[in-house]
This record gives structure tokens, sequence and C-alpha cells, in this order.
């Protein structure tokens, strides 16, 4: 499988607190890959700092093999890397439909001067973006919901659309956060199928942080604990579940 | 999956949307027989709300769209103002000619304003600074005698359009209708495309329009520039319109004038835009001219709107009017 | 040279203090910045004006009386027109007090027109030499009163019961309302304090410069300067503020060009909030936006 993204012995600190210390991961393409750990362990950050918001003191972020730990936050999304967020990362005040055509921004083919004096190409460009907005909310069954503002969905359909929204531009790379939090069971249980399927059928690499830990045993390819900054775990559901460092980690500690 | 087909789309326009489009159109028209039903005194009075269309829809897109609590909106109509009075009066240019500089003027004013936002000062940091910089324009305006006039200002040539001397207020308005007409339509084109979008998303959250994709800081300072652009095309109006240019008429009096007219018309709606610059102008003729009593009044206006119509009158209008709905109005 | 306008800058940086930490005051405890607050110290002169010299009270009563209604309209600004939009944006906020100012300037030139108008001062002017430096009069009323009114807030802050309230719900207001601290009376009452502590300092104001309805803008971005520099949300932030800021006028305005005079507070906010946007003390608050 080929490498997607790969971090070398990336380290973060916060003036003396140490976030993250000497991670190293990779994530191959149809791969997913959990993150998870105690609280505080550096998974947040570690994710903000793949996605660019947060600067590396040491190591390496490679994404296909280009090196990216310096990458504005936006060049990191324009470069194939979308992520969820954990509490509401959607656009309240738009439709879902506008949501995902946010989502597809990138890959909208208006210019300024074409929007402002009225080319046909660019007219052209939004509509087509359109069009795909609601091909891709319809492939979910989101297509009687994509004119309702987003604050007044529901919160699987929130969730749903924000994966909508981070899939519009086919990005090899997905980073999900928490995505199941504050979903009831069989609403996770669905939550996980739409995950496996992102990797098997389009092979997307998928790392995602979570807590619901039956969720990431029964989906995930492997499983990354992170303890204190540190990786104390890397291996298969099974491997890592009898691991006696990750047990350590969750129960030794109060 | 990547790439779609250029075919046009079946439902993306619903026929309402379609009908208020083609109703836009109607407005001008209807408004062509104008001057020849209004005295000059009214005429001017109309001729001042089309200046101030452009004023509005320039500082709703930064407040309303963008989020941004910038209040620079003034200090752009100042600078427009007075580019159109020293090119006409340095260099000798017609006012038309001066239209465009006062504009691109005005732009570069607003990517200026727009620097701070950038390095991330928000909220009312960001509304101290501007105004600062809005009371620091004023001043030179005062102290840079030899150019501006001063604090007796200055007089501006009578202007013409391409030769055809605007004499009456009839045939300024025909100018003032065409370009608040071109203004609004730029700006709906901008609002209602990724551009639009991209505003909308980086005041809703602007971690998550990052992670999009969207280079905040290049729209940031994108949409600062069109409005200052449009507030300076506004500030060209106001020379033509006015005649004379002082600095205490771009002071936080005209502040809260234009504020007023963004809140009782609807923050972030381009049609409110529109709304409040005509609702908010005529206002004052309503009222007996008593100095304080405009003011008393306006103050009272905008405490009414903010307590009961938050969303101002454009969301009134959405109430009214579903098939209306502006699609940049929002709750 | 330098020492005397120091020592004149310090007497106006008084004025710019008190300024500053009476809009302070209802930063902290409201998170809500007063842009009509201008107006309201200009409404506190204009207030004496009315009591003093329009129904001819002393001038002590007049300043106690206006300073009372101040505090009145305060708490009822905050109650009334306030407390219905504090859940909406923060540009909503915003917009209202400067909406009130606006009303407030408005009423005022509809009574008083255009006019300037001079408040008698109450005391004999005289002037006083400190060493080679020229004190005036006016000078050591503003300084005492402004030092008085200091001391006063500070036994009240640090001793009292009610200063006590005040810390905590300045600490932490979710913490304050769990113990049974009444949180919306509070924020009426500070709006009050604000705006009564603006009347003083308007009062105070009105004795060195003449009325007019205007007034009151120049306030605001003299205010807003000596919190910049201090930094927002300190108190003695606010009073270290003021004090430079007096100081910077006038010693700048000397040595390098009386175009300083005017426009030292507008560089000033520009500059500090470019470069060190938290000021001399100022905390990372969490600002609502």
């Amino acid at each position: 499988m080929a490498a997607l993204l790969e971090v070398f012995e990336a380290m973060v600190r916060f003036g003396g607190l140490i976030a993250v210390n000497d991670v190293s991961l990779r994530v191959g393409a149809g791969e997913i890959c959990a993150l998870i750990g105690p609280n505080g362990a550096g998974k947040t950050t570690l994710f903000n700092a793949i996605a660019g918001y947060v600067p590396l003191n040491a190591g390496r972020i490679l994404l296909h093999g280009t090196p990216i730990q310096d990458f504005a936050p936006h060049r990191i999304a324009a470069g194939g890397v979308r992520r969820t967020f954990q509490n509401g990362g959607l656009f309240g005040h738009l439709t879902a439909l506008e949501n995902v055509l946010v989502g597809l921004h990138t890959q909208v083919e208006s210019g300024f001067f074409g929007v402002v004096l009225g080319s046909r190409r660019s007219g052209v460009a939004e509509a087509t973006a359109s069009a795909r907005g609601r091909k891709l909310l319809d492939l979910m069954d989101l297509g009687h919901i994509a004119d309702q503002p987003a604050h007044s969905l529901s919160g699987g359909q929130q969730r749903m659309v924000e994966i909508v929204r981070a899939l519009a531009t086919d990005p090899p790379l997905l980073l999900l956060d928490e995505p199941a939090v504050g979903l009831a069971p069989p609403m996770r249980q669905i939550l996980g199928g739409v995950i496996r399927r992102l990797a098997e059928e389009r092979g997307i690499g998928i790392l995602l942080i979570e807590h619901a830990i039956e969720l990431v045993m029964s989906i995930s390819d492997r499983v990354i604990v992170l303890n204190y900054g540190r990786k104390v775990a890397d291996g298969s559901p099974d491997e890592v579940r009898a691991d006696r460092n990750v047990l350590e980690a969750y129960l030794g500690h109060a | 999956m990547s790439g779609g087909t250029a075919k046009l789309p079946q439902g993306d326009a619903p026929a309402a949307s379609w009908r208020g489009r083609r109703a836009f159109w109607l407005v001008p028209l209807l408004l062509l027989p104008v001057p020849a039903l209004l005295n000059q005194y009214q005429q001017y009075v109309v001729n001042m709300m089309l200046m101030y269309v452009p004023v509005a829809v320039g500082f709703n897109l930064v407040v309303g769209n963008l989020g941004l609590l910038a209040f620079s909106n003034v200090a752009f109509f100042g600078i427009g103002a007075y580019t159109t009075g020293v090119l006409m009066l340095q260099a000798g240019l017609p006012w038309w000619m001066t239209i465009i500089p006062a504009g691109l003027m005005g732009a570069i004013a607003g990517c200026a304003t727009s620097v701070p936002a950038l390095r991330g000062v928000r909220s009312f940091y960001l509304a101290i600074m501007t105004l600062a910089f809005g009371e620091l324009m004023r001043w030179v305006y005062i102290r840079w005698e030899p150019v501006t006039g001063g604090s007796m200002g200055m007089a501006v040539p009578a202007p013409d359009f391409l030769g055809w001397p605007l004499i009456t207020e009839g045939r300024k308005f025909y100018v003032f209708l065409a370009l608040a007409l071109l203004v609004v339509i730029a700006t709906d084109r901008l609002l209602r495309t990724r551009f639009g979008r991209a505003f909308l998303a980086i005041r809703s959250n602007e971690v998550a329009a990052a992670a999009m994709g969207i280079p905040t800081d290049r729209y940031i300072v994108l949409c600062f520039g069109w409005s200052g652009f449009a507030v300076g095309i506004g500030g060209a109006m106001y020379a033509a319109l006015v005649g004379h240019l002082t600095p205490v008429s771009f002071d936080l009096t005209e502040l809260l004038v234009e504020f007023a007219m963004i809140m009782v018309g609807g923050l972030g709606s381009l049609v409110g835009s529109v709304i409040g610059a005509v609702v908010i102008t005529a206002a004052p003729q309503v009222f007996l001219d008593f100095p304080g009593f405009q003011e008393l009044v306006f103050g009272v206006l905008i405490i009414l709107v903010l307590l009961f119509l938050p969303n101002g009158l454009a969301s009134l209008l959405a109430r009214l009017h579903p098939g209306f709905r502006d699609r940049y109005h929002r709750e | 040279m330098l020492a005397q306008l120091v020592v004149s800058g310090v007497a106006a940086g008084m004025l710019y203090a008190l300024v500053a930490l009476s809009m302070t005051v209802v930063y902290r405890a409201t998170t809500v910045v007063n842009f009509g607050h201008g107006d309201m110290v200009a409404a506190g002169a204009y207030a004496v004006l009315v009591f003093a010299v329009g129904l001819g009270m002393p001038f002590a009563a007049a300043l106690a009386l206006a300073t009372a209604v101040l505090f009145l309209f305060g708490v009822l600004l905050q109650r009334v027109l306030l407390q219905p939009i504090i859940a909406g944006p923060h540009l909503s906020l915003a917009m209202m007090v400067l909406a009130v100012g606006f009303t407030l300037r408005g009423a005022e030139r509809l009574e008083w027109g255009n006019e300037v108008i001079n408040l008698a001062r109450p005391y004999p002017r005289g002037v006083f030499m400190l060493g080679s430096v020229v004190v005036t009069m006016d000078d050591v009323v503003i300084t005492g009163c402004v030092l008085a009114l200091l001391l006063v807030l500070f036994v009240v802050f640090h001793v009292t019961p009610i200063g006590r309230i005040i810390q905590a719900v300045f600490q932490t207001e979710r913490g304050a309302a769990l113990v049974g601290i009444n949180v919306r009376a509070f924020h009426a009452v500070m709006w009050g304090a604000g705006a009564a502590l603006g009347a003083i300092g308007g009062v105070l104001l009105a004795l060195i410069v003449p009325l007019t309805p205007d007034m009151g803008q120049w306030v605001l971005l003299q205010g807003f300067a000596a919190m910049t520099i201090g930094g927002f949300g300190s108190l003695y932030g606010a009073l270290v503020g003021g004090v430079l800021l007096g100081m910077m006028q006038n010693v700048l305005g000397f040595y390098v060009g009386t175009v300083f005079i005017d426009i030292t507070a507008y560089l000033v906010i520009i500059l500090v909030l470019l470069i060190r946007p938290n000021g001399l003390f100022g905390r990372q608050s969490t600002v609502r936006v």
C-alpha cells in the first residue's frame, strides 16, 4: 500500500508542555487508522499539526512524499487533506448545499473578474458546481434537506453533511475528529459503515480520533495509541487490545 | 466523480427566484420617468438615496457578510470623495473620469484597513482601530490644507458625464442610477458565487473555512478591497451631488447613519442594503429640520430596530414574500 | 521644560484615566465595549450644567445629583435596552450603545444647539509653583478629585463586601451565579457605576474644556487610547494608560509637533493594536464575537 501520509518524529511544544513527543505514523490509501488515547494525550494536537493549524517544533509530515509541515491550512486542504471537526464545523447560516459547495470551493472554476463581469464561463462553472453538490447530497440520501440551513438539521444529519462536505473534492486523505461523538449507537453503526465504504470503495485514507472504542475496533485497520504525547502502541485492533502498555495508559492513570 | 458535465442543471434555480430576478429589472425600468415627476429638491433626495446604495452595499459586505466589525466605512467614503475633488481641482479631470480612481483609492484604503484583520485583530479591537483610522483620515482632511482645503473644505467643480453637463438633479439621477445598478449587480454576482459563500464561511467559522481550502487572508483582503471600491464610488457620487466637501461630513455621525442603513435594511442582505439606503435617507426628510432632532430620531430608530427587528427590514420582506427571498439574508 | 510637560500631562492624563476606568469597569463586568461612553461623559457635563446653572444649585449638589442621574441612566440602559438583546451578536450591543450615545447627543443639540458653553469654575483660579514647574488650580482639582475617587474605589473594591462580590463576578461570572450572586442585577449596577464614573469625568472635563454636543466623540477615542495602552480589561492599565497618554500628548506635542496633541490617541490605537494588542497589562480574555 502506497504511503499517503507519513509523520516522522513529530514534536509539538507549547511553552514548557510537550503535547506531542516523537510521534511517527503512516496512513496508506484505503486504510482506516484510528488515533486513541486518554484525554490530553495529544491526539487533537497531532491532528491540528497535520492539518496545518499548529506548527511542528521538530519532525516532518509528508503527504504523497511532499513535506507539508510548514504549509498553511488552506494549502494543505487544497492539497487533498480534508477534515471534519469535533463540535459543529458546519457553517450554520449556510444551507446544506452551500456547505457542500464551500467544500467544493477549490474546484469551482469561477474567477473574480469572470464573476463580476458576468462571464458565461463563470456561470457555467457555478451551475456545474451546484449540480455536483446536489448529487453528492443525493448519494447520501440527504438531497431532501439540501436547501435547509445547516443549523436547523438534526445532529446525525449535520454529521453526514459535514462528511459530504469533506468528501466533495474527492480528497485522498480524510481526517475525522470524533465523528461519533453525541450519536446514538444505531447512528454510530451507520457511520461506521459509511467510513468503511469510503475506504474500501473509494480508496480514501482515513485517520480518525475517536473515544468510542467499540466503533474504533470494529472498523479500523490499524489503531495508534497515544499517551502523554507519546505513541505507546501501533498495530491491528487485536494487537492493541492485548497490549499491556495500552491497558496501563487507560487504567493505570486516574 | 470529479469535473462535472457542462450541462446546466434542472432544479437548481427554483422558479420563484427567477421571477425575483426578472422583477429586479422591472425596478430600474419603472424608475426611468421619475425625474419628470419630482421637483429639484425631491430629486436631490432621491439622488442621495442612490448615492448611499453603493456605500451601504460596501459596508454591509464587510460587516454583514464577512462578519468583521470594521468601522472604517466613512474613511473609504471620504477618501473616494476627496479623490474626486482633488483630481478635479488639481488635475483638471472631468467628474466622470474620477469615478474609477475614487473607487480604486477606496479599494486601496480597504486593503490597507484589512491588514489588522489579517493579523488576527477582531471584534471590538478591530472596531476601535478602524474608528481611529477614520478619525485619523478626518484629521488629514483638516490639516492637509493645500490639497483638501482644510476645515473650510473644498468646492467641487460642476460634474459632467462624458461631456454631458449634469446641471440638473434629473440628469444626475440617470448617471447615479446606472452607477448604483452596476455596483449592486456586480456585488450580487459576487455574493451568489463561491466568493460570497467564502465570505459567509469565514464569518461563520474561519478555521473550518481554511480547512475547505479557502485562503482566508486573500478573501478578507478581497472583501475589504471590493467594499472600499464600492464605497469610494459612492464618495465620487457624493462629490457630484453635494458639490462641497468638508471634513465634518465624514465623522462618527456619518458612521452611525451608514450603520443605521445596514442594520435597518438587514445585515448580510444585499436587498437590505438598498432598502436601508432608501429608508434612512428618506427618514430625516419626514422630520423637521431642527438641529439635533434628526440625531435623536436616528438614535431611537436604531434602538427600536435592534430591539424588535434585529434582522432588518429585509427579513420582513423575506417573510412576506417567500419567493422573493434574498438568499443572502441570514438569520 | 520636560518636567512642566509631564506634570501638566499628568493632570490631563488623570482625566483620561477616569474615562478609561469607567469604560473598563463596564467592560470587565459585562464584556461589552461601550461605544456610547463618550456621549455619557458629555451627558454628565450637561447634567451639571442643568443643575448648577439652570436650576441654580450649589456645585457640589449639582455634581452629586448629576452622578446619581447618570447612575440611574446606566442601570436603566442595561435593563431596558441591553438585557433583551444580550444573547445576540456583539455587534448589536455595540450598535445599541452607540445609538444611545447618539440619541443623547441629539437631545443635547436640540436643547442647546451647537453653541459652545463654558462652565464656570466653582473654585478660584490660581497657580502654584513646584520649583520651576507651573501647576494650575485646575490641575490640582482634577488630579485631587480623581485620586480621591480612586481611593474610594480601591477601598470599596478591596475592603467592602460589595467589593468582594465585584471581584468574584470579575473572576468568574458563572461561579458567582452558582453561589447565589444575582448576576443580572450586578450587570445593571455596574453599568450604572460606569455611567456615574463617566459623569464625574464629564464634570471634571467641563472645567477645562468648553461644552459642545460633539465633545463625546473626542472623549471616546481618548478613552480607547488609554485602554489600549494599558491593556483592555485591566483597571490598573486604564489608569496607567490614561496618565501615559496625557504625558505623551504633551511631550510629543512640544518636541515633535503640535499635530501630536490631536492624533496621538489615534496613532496609539492603531500601532499598539497592531504590534502589541494586549497593551501593558492586558489579559487574553475571551471576546464575545
